[in-house]
């Protein structure tokens, strides 16, 4: 507990200092990571908290990317509004999606949502005069105090700083310990009266709801979306942010998701190969640290 | 864009015909393909995701082999037994140096490391082979074209649903009438009783996976004369094959053949239906099938 205070105050300290003192590429980079920390934080409320081991997280995160890009390019929105509606879109997405999955387990649960995403990821590459389709959206322009590199970061930093503390706040909740409880033994769970599906449920539609808040930033960061972001491999990155740090902690995924971006960022202008050097990490790390990045401090599960 | 093309062929018994042959031949290289996916479940509960990229590897072993020794029937007899027995070594050595040393760890672990093999392969055929698209010739002896019916249909489709069933046998018997497929089926059923009898259920494990491997290098082999060898290959394959094996039952091999015959014929006369939707008609089968009967086809419950 004591290290996690420390590295959270850590990570705020250099959140607030680091993009001041950074060129606009950094700045970029540490928008990644704060978009990127809350999707993988989002994740792990299903993985991690929830004991589910969702295969297709990337379609709310690339749901709420979808959304934000068409309400302004083709709905004529503003940023601002576009940003506050993809999230609840995406929380629709996450309520349909959870009232197929939630009463599977293990691996049919993975395939469903996996079989969920590609759907997805096929209807925006084929919708082309509504998506962009291969080629993606772009040209998504802010106005006012978010139109520049820091203060998109500025706003990007207390937005997620907010999701977080929600999170945090719903994980230490009689909610997140019920949803706990039915990962370790969902019979018992239920004599005691938890409604298991309905708390299962309900954590398909938070999680969608964050990540397509992320996925909407990043949208808003990139200034346009692609559907490489809902593609299979898209897959595997809230999994390999969340394994990275570790999945039995909360801040595990945010340490997770920021040596990830650090990693892509370094190999991509380093090597074409960066996925030969990315894969091998991860193996390693599977292999010696399975229980992600935040075991070194901790040394013992919560 | 058209959403349904024409139905006038459903009148035209020589494009169905044709189709017919065509989505059988391309059923039974995937099934080769999700046998060896739905074995490796059935015994270690482990989702390999690199098997798309496996069957990539014996394609480009092929490809090699048949550039070496040249374009004669016996060159590719010999690529095909290459392909085979360099994946099913691969397949042992991975297993042997990673996998075997994580079977007890949470399912997303054992995901990710063959996700990280998936990255790792993806950029070592690229490094081996180079980025461009390769392609070999159809083998001599094979490259005609038969008119049964009226109807022409290409030699080497034959070939493949008469190699097809003749592996489906060989693998039926394999598993059905030998000492080693009696050991095999009773690890999928209770291994610690199978280890307390004083099997090596170790070894069990490695030699299935081997056998994936190789099965799916064996079908890369085959794939290899009619698809574009690069390093793209392998996202298509894998999507296939965890459909099949998903709507056949995870584990079932009677289950992974009907599924790669329903997604054989799923992918071919999905294409001349929804020309643009064809590859999400697999998905919404399995989606569909899922929400009714989680377990597959023939799979037992989990």
């Amino acid at each position: 507990m004591r290290a996690q205070i420390t590295i959270g105050l850590v990570c705020a300290a250099v959140a607030l200092v680091a993009p001041f003192t950074a060129s606009e590429f950094w700045v970029f980079v540490f928008i990644e990571m704060l978009a990127f920390a809350l999707y993988a934080v989002s994740f792990n409320l299903l993985l991690g908290y929830g004991g589910m081991l969702a295969f297709g997280h990337a379609v709310f995160f690339g749901v709420g990317a979808y959304a934000v890009a068409i309400l302004m390019k083709k709905a004529g929105l503003d940023a601002l509004c576009a940003i506050l509606l993809a999230p609840l879109i995406s929380a629709v997405a996450g309520a349909i999606i959870g009232y197929f999955c939630n009463r599977l387990s293990g691996i049919y649960l993975g395939m469903l949502t996996f079989a969920f995403q590609m759907l997805a990821y096929t209807v925006v590459l084929k919708s082309y005069s509504f998506t962009g389709g291969d080629d993606g959206l772009s040209g998504l322009k802010i106005t006012g105090f978010a139109a520049s590199p820091r203060g998109f970061y500025l706003v990007t930093l207390v937005v997620v700083a907010v999701a977080l503390l929600l999170l945090w706040r719903l994980v230490h909740s009689p909610f997140g310990l019920a949803l706990r409880a039915q990962r370790g033994n969902p019979n018992r769970s239920v004599a005691l009266g938890i409604n298991v599906s309905l708390h299962r449920w309900m954590t398909f539609v938070i999680a969608a709801l964050f990540a397509g808040l992320a996925g909407g930033l990043f949208a808003l960061a990139n200034q346009s979306v692609f559907p490489g972001w809902l593609n299979w491999n898209a897959t595997a990155t809230p999994i390999v942010m969340a394994i990275l740090g570790g999945m039995n902690s909360f801040f595990g995924p945010i340490i997770g998701s920021i040596i990830y971006v650090l990693m892509q960022t370094w190999l991509t202008g380093l090597t074409e190969y960066w996925a030969l050097f990315l894969g091998t990490t991860i193996i390693l790390i599977v292999m010696l640290l399975p229980n992600g990045v935040m075991s070194l401090w901790q040394g013992r599960k919560p | 864009m058209a959403f349904f093309s024409t139905f006038d062929w459903i009148g035209d018994p020589v494009v169905v015909l044709r189709q017919f042959m065509a989505g059988l031949a391309n059923g039974m290289l995937l099934f080769l393909v999700a046998a060896g996916l739905s074995l490796i479940f059935g015994i270690s509960r482990v989702v390999n995701f690199a098997h798309g990229s496996i069957f990539m590897l014996g394609a480009y072993v092929a490809f090699t082999i048949v550039n070496l020794a040249g374009q004669s029937l016996l060159a590719f007899f010999l690529a095909l037994v290459v392909s085979t027995s360099f994946t099913f070594l691969f397949g042992v050595v991975f297993e042997i140096l990673f996998l075997r040393r994580i079977y007890r760890s949470p399912q997303a672990l054992q995901l990710l490391v063959t996700f990280g093999l998936v990255l790792i392969l993806g950029d070592a055929v690229r490094l081996i082979w180079g980025p461009e698209e390769n392609s070999i010739v159809v083998p001599p002896n094979l490259d005609g074209v038969v008119h049964p019916f009226g109807v022409s249909f290409p030699v080497y489709r034959f070939a493949l649903i008469a190699a097809g069933i003749a592996i489906c046998i060989g693998l039926w018997s394999l598993l059905y009438r030998s000492r080693w497929g009696t050991l095999v089926r009773a690890a999928t059923v209770d291994r610690e009783m199978l280890q307390a009898l004083g099997v090596d259920v170790r070894r069990l494990l490695t030699t299935v996976f081997g056998l994936g491997a190789g099965l799916a290098g064996l079908a890369g082999g085959l794939a290899a004369p009619i698809m574009s060898i690069g390093p793209g290959m392998h996202s298509q394959v894998l999507v296939d094959a965890f459909v099949i094996v998903v709507i056949g039952g995870m584990g079932s091999l009677p289950g992974a053949l009907i599924g790669a015959l329903v997604v054989g014929q799923a992918n071919a006369f999905g294409t001349l239906a929804f020309p643009s939707f064809a590859i999400v008609i697999p998905f919404l089968v399995m989606t569909v099938l899922l929400i009714f009967r989680p377990r597959g086809l023939l799979g037992k419950p989990e």
